[in-house]
């Protein structure tokens, strides 16, 4: 996944959730400011294919990194929360 | 927070808030892209345009999202704070500056204290490396324990011996002899300290040997004012008490040497080894075989050598050589020795114990006082906070703008008073006369160390007075202040409430200030008030000191029994006799004497030669003066001698009874009063002379190794002029040289004169209390009466009188004046028994000063009248409130 400017972020959350996730997508350049400060993705203006200059987002190593540990984190919190959720195999109903 | 946000959310802060063009066109080109792809869907361009808008939500929400996260919340709404403070300030100079100012004076009279104790306790050695190594045994010991402490010491310490510091006579080639101070060490002093010499060398032990050629070190200060920095100065020689002298070594720069014994930093070292030709101080073998404890101890501990490890070798030793095995505590104490003055702990704890009380209720009532300020000024600004409080701001938040508006005016005030307290010694060490280490090391003023602490009890500060009225302003009956009720703020009238317990507190403070101040500076100073009790006119004398102008014991006692005569067969002199000390000289009640019947008395015992009172004109009110048959007599133990007391200790030892041939004891000695003589010394606490007892200078005492040398005092028409003395002295012998001649009206003059400095420090403190309290009452008084003036407005209408009215105002001043000078009274009061049980130098001071009826009645009397008048001033505003107006407001 190359870089992508902030219009496109919005989209493609909105498009990988099935348009599950509706968000003002405004409100996603705070969290891009914060994923700069942190040091997992950097940002550069650039020209789109449209002939549009936007500013492009692309995620650092230490972006990934971090982002391996988080998708790992929720695989199993999920997955716990699905065993602890899910009807009991045996005894009481 | 990972650091590297915190860094960018702090650089955010420093960005002004406002338009963002990056943002902005980030914003822009995201607006255009979703417009194309609804385009692209096929919508219209008005409906894209459109959509994209409603997609994107709020712009202005998203920008002050990103801004939020730029930025450090805590310091964004800091800088607003200070912001909307310094607004403030700005609006009402007025109370900006008192505010300063008072704070300026508080913070800046702390700031004086703890320099001054900074310069002369607290400063490290200068000069020396690791002087956090160094250490002292407190009391002098004999030689012999010195050589026994440094062989059992190797591998833990290094030691050196030194004497007490003491005056040389020392002559540089070309001009006469000058007085000196000096130091008797043993040759590894320079070794122990571990400082290299800026021209040739130390002491060495294999090359001073006893006997050898006497040879002398002298610091970087001595090379520089006595011998014109001379790079060639090695191997030049002096004159040093009579002798010559090689120097042999140089100090390095800074180094000032080490104190014992005294307060006096020595110029010049000489070697134990040199000898008695030398040094009067080493006679009878007292660096060989002597029990004579003559010799203060430096040690240097080694890496891992603690210091209470070293003193219990040390003890174990000594209990060993004296063999006092059995005694309890401890026969030597140890104590830390890389200061400039060396304290004990005792001492260190109840010098920093006394003036960071002092501090504390300087800083106290500061803050009492600033905080009934404050409160006042909180309750004008009521609906300001009501509006905050009802728009949505939290509590907390307001809380926090006042501590900054307290905090800011507490830094600013923190930097008046340390820069008033560097002003105020830049200017004492302008005016100061003498310079010695001690005093430069003073007069240097606030270092970073102070500068640092100055800025730490300014925080304090602000947190004192800010805190407790800002949680009380904030507590707010918001209906009844939007209403404008203009009582509304002030908050109910409550006995215990915070602006009553403030000013009961700067009462007591004040009271504490002025009791103190009164008992140390008036009382230690009332002294000067003293008759004599006989005519100083004709009286002057001088000193000579021939054991440092190089006479042996022997010639040295000819002389001085010599002089006397010599000099009274001179045309207008009618008497001539020798001292110990200048006549009426101040002195302490040091001695411990006791008298059958009697439990110990503390005496200054004074060493006076024949004819000493009839000389002086003094009156014998019983018995005799002391002859020439009393000089002759020796002091052998067991046999009784002759005393002569003022008039003082014959009251305090025998009451109304005939002293005359009394017995009073002093260790081992006795002496057996045979006179009693009117003579009312300087030193005298309250108007009460000091108790002395004469006792006799003996031939032994002439030939001795009295620091001071011997004064010989003239009764005389006209002083005898320096020329002719000195005439008449080299006639006697020619190596004689008289120093400190004076009359004894000018000699008293001097000694009364009161360092301005030291003169104005008491009672500015205690001005200062008096001052803020009786402000804080007045305040507390308006306001007290603002609250009150319907109730007034009433009482009047109903035909109370004026005295009524000012009775009803002036009652609750007078409970809390009350209050807070017995509180204040009974602090003072603990204060100065915990002083007395603390030190006995302390006690001896002040003691006889407790008692006083001006002080302890006077004092008190005065504050009550003053805060009475404090009370006054506002409370007359009551008598003209208008009934119909107070009442009209309803």
């Amino acid at each position: 996944m190359g870089p992508l400017h902030g219009y496109g972020i919005a989209r493609r959350i909105e498009q990988s959730s099935g348009d599950e996730v509706l968000l003002n997508q405004g409100t996603i350049y705070a969290s891009l400011v914060r994923l700069q400060q942190r040091g997992w993705i950097v940002a550069e203006w650039g020209t789109s294919d449209n002939n549009r200059r936007a500013k492009y987002y692309s995620i650092t190593r230490s972006g990934r990194k971090q982002l391996a540990a988080e998708t790992s984190y929720w695989q199993r919190l999920s997955a716990v929360v699905r065993r602890v959720l899910a009807p009991s195999e045996g005894g009481e109903q | 927070m990972t650091l590297r946000e915190l860094w960018c959310r702090f650089s955010g802060v420093l960005r002004r808030r406002g338009f963002d063009p990056d943002l902005e066109n980030e914003m822009a080109s995201h607006l255009e892209q979703a417009k194309a792809d609804f385009l692209q869907r096929g919508k219209s361009e008005e409906e894209a345009e459109r959509l994209a808008r409603v997609k994107f939500g709020s712009a202005v929400a998203a920008k002050e999202r990103v801004w939020e996260q730029r930025q450090m919340p805590a310091i964004s709404s800091f800088l607003q704070d200070a912001q909307y403070a310094a607004r403030r300030m700005r609006k009402s100079p007025g109370f900006t500056l008192v505010t300063v100012a008072t704070l300026a004076l508080g913070i800046g009279l702390c700031s004086v204290i703890s320099s001054s104790l900074n310069g002369v306790f607290l400063r490290p050695l200068p000069g020396v490396p690791e002087p956090d190594r160094l250490a002292m045994i407190w009391a002098p010991v004999p030689y012999p324990w010195f050589e026994n402490f440094r062989d059992r010491g190797k591998g833990l310490w290094t030691i050196a011996a030194t004497m007490a510091s003491a005056p040389l006579g020392v002559a540089v080639e070309g001009s006469g002899p000058e007085r000196i101070i000096g130091a008797v060490v043993s040759p590894g002093y320079f070794a122990t300290l571990q400082v290299q010499p800026l021209l040739g060398r130390w002491f060495d032990p294999r090359l001073e040997q006893a006997g050898g050629a006497p040879v002398a070190v002298v610091t970087e200060r001595f090379w520089r004012t006595h011998l014109g920095a001379d790079p060639g100065a090695i191997g030049r020689t002096l004159r040093v008490n009579g002798h010559t002298a090689t120097i042999i070594g140089v100090g390095p720069r800074n180094f000032i040497g080490t104190v014992a014994g005294s307060l006096n930093f020595p110029e010049m070292f000489i070697s134990v080894t040199s000898g008695a030709t030398i040094a009067p101080e080493l006679r009878d073998d007292v660096s060989s075989h002597s029990t004579k404890p003559l010799f203060y101890l430096l040690l240097r501990l080694a890496p891992g050598t603690s210091l209470a490890a070293a003193e219990a070798r040390l003890d174990a030793t000594a209990r060993a050589l004296a063999n006092q095995r059995e005694k309890k505590g401890r026969l030597i104490r140890l104590i830390p020795a890389g200061r400039l003055l060396p304290l004990n702990k005792e001492k260190l704890i109840l010098t920093l114990g006394f003036d960071g009380a002092l501090m504390f209720v300087i800083l106290g009532l500061t803050c009492a006082n600033l905080g009934g300020l404050m409160l006042a000024r909180g309750a004008a600004r009521g609906r300001e906070f009501a509006i905050r409080l009802s728009i949505g701001a939290g509590r907390r938040r307001l809380i926090r703008q006042l501590l900054t508006e307290s905090s800011i005016l507490a830094v600013l005030g923190g930097v008046a008073g340390l820069a008033a307290a560097k002003t105020l010694f830049g200017l004492l060490s302008r005016i100061q006369t003498e310079s010695n280490p001690l005093t430069d090391s003073l007069m240097s003023g606030p270092d970073l160390k102070v500068a640092l602490f100055t800025f730490l009890i300014s925080s304090l500060t602000a947190l004192g007075f800010g805190l407790a009225p800002a949680l009380a302003i904030t507590r707010l009956d918001l209906v009844s202040v939007m209403k404008a009720d203009p009582t509304a703020g002030l908050g109910r009238y409550r006995r215990l409430g915070l602006s009553n317990t403030f000013v009961v507190f700067q009462v007591a403070a004040a009271m504490v200030l002025v009791l103190i101040m009164g008992f140390f500076v008036l009382g230690a100073r009332y002294g000067s008030k003293t008759k004599p009790g006989f005519d100083t006119a004709p009286i002057s004398f001088f000193s000579v000191d021939p054991a440092r102008d190089g006479l042996t014991p022997s010639e040295s006692a000819d002389v001085l029994r010599r002089i006397p005569k010599r000099l009274a067969r001179l045309a207008g002199v009618g008497a001539v006799t020798l001292a110990e000390q200048p006549p009426l000289s101040s002195t302490f009640a040091d001695t411990m004497v006791s008298v059958p019947s009697l439990k110990a008395q503390a005496v200054a015992m004074q060493k006076v030669g024949p004819g000493f009172f009839s000389a002086l004109g003094a009156t014998m009110l019983r018995g005799e003066d002391f002859t020439d048959q009393d000089l002759l007599s020796g002091e052998d133990s067991g046999k009784i001698v002759p005393a002569v007391i003022n008039q003082t200790a014959a009251t305090d030892f025998f009451g109304e009874a005939d002293p005359l041939g009394r017995r009073i004891q002093q260790d081992q000695r006795t002496f057996q009063v045979t006179g009693v003589v009117r003579y009312a010394p300087r030193a005298s606490f309250m108007g009460r002379p000091i108790p002395i007892m004469f006792v006799p200078l003996t031939v032994k005492d002439l030939e001795g190794d009295a620091t001071e040398g011997t004064t010989v005092v003239i009764r005389a028409r006209t002083q005898i002029s320096m020329p002719v003395l000195r005439r008449e002295l080299a006639a006697i012998d020619p190596r004689l040289t008289p120093f400190h001649s004076q009359t004894t009206p000018g000699y008293l003059a001097e000694s009364d004169r009161v360092d301005p400095v030291d003169a104005a420090f008491g009672p500015t403190i205690g001005l200062f209390g008096v001052v803020l309290a009786c402000f804080g009452l007045a305040g507390v008084t308006a306001q007290n009466v603002q609250r009150r003036r319907k109730e007034i407005g009433i009482r009047t209408a109903l035909g109370a009188q004026r005295w009524q009215v000012l009775r009803l105002v002036m009652g609750e001043c007078g409970v809390m004046v009350a209050v807070g000078a017995s509180l204040g009274f009974a602090a003072a009061w603990a204060f100065v028994r915990v002083l007395c049980a603390a030190s006995a130098q302390i006690a001896l001071l002040i003691s006889p000063v407790v008692s006083n009826r001006a002080l302890t009645v006077g004092v008190p009397s005065l504050l009550i009248a003053l805060a009475a008048i404090a009370c006054y001033v506002p409370a007359r505003r009551a008598l003209s409130f208008d009934p119909l107006l107070a009442l009209r407001e309803e």
